[in-house]
């Protein structure tokens, strides 16, 4: 006679089922994602309190930062200095996906999804230029692309309208403007910047 | 102003989140096929536990050991409460009622394969997932305790009495030959 445990073991479905392929792990990730971004704002998690680590290196950037920018403003008056940012445009979702890359937005706690291949870079630009935003407060940045820039963007973009077009000065997003039309030649970039950062992303796209 | 941007979910949270699928989802999956009839009940099982883990992800612990714990306690704990519902168990009952019609005229295997699995049916949620981690998949009596949260006396009594009701189930049944 078997025991419980052998006729368990025959009887078990997980012997004769196929092995699961990704869709259903995909599926369920983009589902638990969505669900998660639908939850009203929490306060600070626990495994974030629970890292003061952070919160000190966090500090720390902070001073750098401020330090950075003191020097970096140090001539005063309104003359900016030329510094390179790296620029670089990227395809981006509003859902994840595989192979796509979570990345914050900067200024907000909105996230996007990064494809890997980026579309344009500052050697793809030949002019750029601050430009005051035409509905609103703030001001933006006309960038105009050179020709292979133009037609690295129009290949890009055609199949990419409604979707976010993640704009990255030193890998950082900057904005994620949802794309209305293709782009080739020349784009707006309107990110509500004050008149100081529109001027840094400007001056500093052209710096190769 | 850029046009919007809807997706608002933290980076830090949504990076945990597809974590925890990538890293859990095969065990969980397996877990809960072999505590409900179906594959499709069991694919509603692991999004369901997921989707808890979605709604407190600050409650999911960091370390990956006790991030798989939580996710089973939730999981054995949705399917109990689920067992609990009337409706559910009605359901049950009937399918449990009607299934050595359809399994009649099948297979002697098929039908002892069906008649062990009835069996484990009738075993409450808490009390399967036991019987089932320690025979099918292996887990010592501790490493059960700890996903569970209880104690291995405990588990050593849930599997003590599973494996009674599940024989008798299965005697009574005939598919103990």
């Amino acid at each position: 006679m078997k025991t419980v445990s052998d006729l368990l073991r025959d009887a078990d479905p997980l012997r004769d089922e196929p092995a699961r392929g990704n869709e259903e792990r995909n599926r369920i990730r983009a589902l638990v994602l969505e669900a998660a971004a639908s939850q009203p704002p929490r306060r600070a998690s626990p495994w974030q309190r629970r890292r003061p680590a952070l919160l000190i290196v966090a500090a720390m950037l902070a001073i750098l930062a401020i330090a950075a920018i003191t020097r970096f403003w140090s001539g005063g008056g309104t003359t900016l200095h030329a510094a390179a940012v790296r620029f670089e445009v990227r395809l981006a979702e509003n859902a994840f996906a595989p192979g796509l890359r979570p990345a914050r937005i900067v200024g907000s706690d909105g996230v996007v999804y990064l494809h890997a291949e980026t579309v344009v870079t500052n050697d793809d630009i030949l002019r750029s230029t601050v430009v005051a935003n035409g509905n609103g407060p703030g001001f933006g940045v006309a960038v105009t692309f050179t020709t292979a820039g133009a037609a690295k963007m129009a290949r890009a973009t055609a199949s990419h309208l409604n979707a976010p077009l993640a704009l990255l000065v030193d890998d950082q997003v900057i904005a994620a403007p949802t794309l209305r039309s293709p782009i080739s030649e020349s784009a707006i970039v309107s990110g509500n910047f004050t008149k100081p950062e529109a001027e840094r992303i400007a001056e500093g796209m052209q710096v190769r | 102003m850029a046009d919007v941007v809807p997706a608002m979910l933290p980076m830090e949270a949504a990076e945990r989140l597809s974590a925890l699928v990538d890293l859990h989802y095969e065990r969980l999956y397996r877990l809960a096929r072999r505590l409900v009839p179906g594959s499709d009940d069991a694919r509603d099982l692991v999004q369901e536990t997921f989707l808890k883990a979605a709604r407190s992800v600050a409650a999911v612990p960091l370390d990956a050991g006790a991030a798989e714990a939580w996710l089973v306690r939730v999981l054995v704990n949705i399917r109990r409460d689920e067992w609990r519902k009337a409706e559910v168990r009605s359901r049950y009952d009937e399918a449990v009622r009607l299934s050595p019609q359809v399994a009649g005229g099948q297979e002697a295997a098929l039908v002892a394969r069906a008649t062990v699995w009835r069996g484990l049916d009738t075993l409450a949620p808490r009390r399967r997932a036991i019987v089932v981690m320690h025979e099918l998949e292996g887990l010592p009596i501790a490493a059960i305790a700890a996903l569970l949260g209880i104690t291995a006396i405990t588990v050593r009594w849930h599997l003590s009495v599973g494996r009674r009701e599940l024989a008798r189930f299965l005697e009574g049944h005939g598919g103990r030959q």
